[in-house]
């Protein structure tokens, strides 16, 4: 017996060796290749999906008035790694991995997984911030220099509202560089659902609508709806006797960031029918479900929504995106640099913050918009390329009949607040793809950012989420 | 080093060492601390304060019992027949029914779900229902396999001494082959009721997404709980031991021939 156990030990202790054997010849190597070769290793984690990786067909490729032609034929990691030797002169090993969701991201990098360049939500960078776990963008970011692409081309509207946005006294704006944004909000077939129903919160709890419409499977996203729901009146009020806008964006804000246990209650019952009428909680299959015909509204981020409604098109069914009256949801996802990654390594820093720069060069923002249908924070500065890209996808034919001025100015208006960007398109787009693309600025007004949850209003939203997903016994209701 | 025949184990020995008893440790060690790392019991405790972890673990032993039975009713015809039928080709139609096995099961859900929908016109009224009828189709081969197994290995000289004695077929069955395939149907039960515990894909694409076991504790760990999430495992392991041991002691050790058999199918 006793030799038995010594055997196990010394074997569990082989394993410990050898494991931690390995670690350390690895990280061995890699401080050999730093010191010995000069190229830069930049380890990114983005979104699975979330960046061209080329091989477009040639019949893909996008052709714009200007004659400009694009078409993503290498992955666009592989030519920012060609791009960054080009004008940097340092050869640079990009080492791309992905995850699913925001969560997961933060479990791995607790987990030990070290990144120098990550993508998440904002809120996700609110809480990395509070960690103090991310490097500031460089001050040399934000020269207007040839090939600071970011600088020059994030959109004014999206760089005050990045700006706008706080973790304690600190700007997200100034640790993370504007990727994707979009609106939180509802696709639908409108044969299955009236417009008017699907611009209300309450859809979600109408029994008229019972088991023909998905909600998500996403805690942040569902808690929003039903807040939605819950603050229905009182925000039909602000907007009605909508005076002075700074105090109605306070209103705004606290009313869709509240997370007191009260709240927090209410929702739970909101939830809990939300979850009862709805056919089912998807986390993908949602818009499979929507072109089949089997539900007739879901719940949806407006860059998969883009996504629903090009399927749907090919299937022959039109759906259509409203943003819920009352308020929604504004989301950013941004890319941040992580001190554990980044260390002091000024080569490193530059390499990343060049990544940014490379993926907001305007053709490259057209082939990842492309490629993934979200919308690209970036609208071009001086180059009117992004712009162009809107005209070429939505501008009414000159023989269209029914179409309507569609302003944008808003999001593409140089940092002065001049320019008009308003363009003729297809009556419809007002509630399709290009509204959820870009949606009217009187839209945005009324959506809020939702922030991060501190440690003890998220224990409680989670246990309210991990509540209304278990059975309750029949003597409970 | 002279070799021994126990050297052969030693990769298995790691295998079991770093993908099973490191993971065991790290679960229990972080089942019984806190978020600062202090060592209690709180967390056990906490598991069975809330009414709402309560509800899901009967729940998730219900779905299992009703997933066995009803597994256990179709299989042992099924098996009988294939077993003692008298075909020629019998192992041709065991290889039928298992056939399922060889696809990625969340596959063969999804396909379920779509089939359910068509003849159910909206499955999500139906939830219950679905359910079993998913977890069936996912674990039935689990329990014709073991059943199978041991009708074909029943000694014939048995029966016949069961015939000679006067027993009509009711009888011979009823009293002879029933018991003797007790094994069988032993280590079909375990083989379905313990992962139909956990079978969370079931519920999340037929059952409005409701929380079983599984994916109970993949709640906590999203929500960065991992102390009371690993609490739930180490409670769940405590249960599928409890089960288990009761396994051995109805005596379902399976023959090694006729587990050899079915491992040659698989």
């Amino acid at each position: 017996m006793k030799r038995k156990l010594l055997t196990t030990l010394l074997l569990l202790g082989l394993a410990l060796g050898a494991f931690a054997g390995c670690r350390g010849t690895f990280s061995a190597s890699q401080k050999a290749k730093t010191s010995d070769d000069p190229s830069v290793v930049l380890r990114i984690a983005n979104c699975e999906e979330y960046i061209d990786l080329g091989d477009w067909g040639a019949d893909e490729t996008i052709e714009l008035d200007d004659g400009t032609k694009i078409r993503g034929v290498d992955s666009m990691v592989k030519d920012y790694e060609k791009w960054y030797q080009e004008t940097y002169g340092q050869k640079v090993r990009v080492e791309y991995s992905t995850y699913g969701t925001n969560e997961d991201l933060y479990n791995q990098m607790t987990l030990g997984n070290t990144f120098d360049l990550v993508c998440p939500s904002e809120y996700m960078i609110m809480k990395l911030m509070s960690e103090k776990r991310l490097v500031p963008l460089s001050k040399d970011f934000y020269e207007e220099t040839k090939y600071h692409y970011y600088t020059k081309g994030v959109s004014p509207y999206i760089r005050d509202r990045l700006n706008d946005l706080r973790m304690g006294d600190e700007r997200v704006g100034r640790y993370a560089a504007g990727y994707m944004w979009g609106t939180l909000g509802v696709v639908y077939n409108p044969e299955v659902v009236k417009d008017e129903d699907a611009n209300h919160w309450n859809m979600f709890t109408n029994k008229a609508y019972r088991k023909r419409i998905t909600i998500k499977d996403s805690i942040r996203d569902s808690f929003f709806g039903a807040l939605g729901i819950l603050n229905e009146k009182e925000l039909k009020e602000l907007e009605d006797k909508k005076q002075d806008p700074k105090e109605y964006e306070k209103r705004l804000d606290d009313m869709m960031n509240a997370t007191d246990a009260k709240t927090v209650d209410q929702v739970e019952s909101i939830l809990t029918d939300m979850r009862e009428n709805a056919y089912a909680m998807e986390t993908d299959a949602g818009k499979q479900d929507l072109v089949t015909g089997k539900t007739g509204a879901c719940l949806q981020w407006s860059g998969d929504a883009v996504f629903s409604m090009d399927q749907a098109d090919e299937d022959g069914v039109a759906l259509s995106y409203a943003v819920p009256e009352g308020a929604s949801n504004l989301w950013f996802d941004g890319w941040v640099m992580m001190k554990d990654g980044i260390r002091q390594d000024k080569k490193k820093q530059q390499a990343a913050e060049a990544f940014i720069d490379f993926i907001s060069r305007p053709d490259n923002v057209i082939r990842n918009m492309y490629y993934i249908g979200y919308t690209s924070c970036i609208s071009g500065g001086d180059d009117p390329l992004i712009y162009d890209y809107l005209m070429y996808n939505y501008a009414a034919d000159e023989d269209e009949k029914d179409t309507v001025d569609y302003d944008v100015s808003y999001f593409f208006r140089d940092t002065e607040g001049k320019g008009n960007y308003t363009f003729a398109v297809p009556k419809e787009q007002e509630k399709r793809q290009l509204f959820a693309q870009y949606p009217p600025e009187d839209v945005l007004e009324r959506c809020v950012v939702m922030k991060c949850f501190d440690q003890e209003a998220n224990q409680r939203i989670s246990q309210m989420w991990t509540n209304i997903r278990c059975y309750r016994f029949p003597w409970e209701k | 080093m002279r070799f021994r025949r126990r050297t052969l184990s030693i990769p298995f020995v790691l295998f079991l060492l770093v993908f099973v008893v490191a993971p065991l440790a790290v679960v229990l060690l972080y089942a019984f601390t806190n978020g600062q790392g202090q060592p209690t019991a709180e967390n056990f405790f906490a598991f069975f304060q809330s009414t709402r972890t309560i509800a899901t673990l009967v729940y998730s032993l219900w779905i299992a019992f009703v997933t066995t039975l009803m597994c256990l009713l179709l299989a042992y015809p099924t098996a009988y027949v294939l077993a003692r039928g008298g075909y020629r080709k019998g192992g041709v139609l065991l290889l039928l029914a298992v056939l399922p096995m060889w696809i990625n099961f969340t596959l063969r859900i999804t396909a379920v779900k779509e089939l359910l929908d068509a003849l159910e016109g909206n499955l999500a009224y139906y939830p219950f229902l679905n359910t079993i009828i998913g977890q069936v189709y996912d674990f039935l081969p689990f329990m014709i396999l073991p059943i199978y197994n041991v009708l074909l290995s029943l000694d014939q000289k048995v029966l016949e001494a069961g015939r000679d004695l006067g027993a009509d077929p009711g009888k011979l069955f009823w009293q002879v082959i029933l018991p003797m395939s007790r094994p069988g149907i032993v280590s079909g039960i375990t083989m379905v009721f313990l992962p139909a515990m956990t079978n969370y894909v079931v519920l999340d694409m037929l059952y409005n997404s409701t929380y079983i076991m599984g994916s109970l504790i993949g709640s906590y760990f999203n929500a960065y709980d991992w102390h009371n999430g690993s609490m739930i495992s180490a409670i769940l392991l405590l249960i599928i031991a409890f089960f288990s041991w009761l396994e051995k002691k109805a005596g379902g050790e399976i023959s090694e021939s006729s587990a050899a058999r079915g491992g040659s199918l698989l």
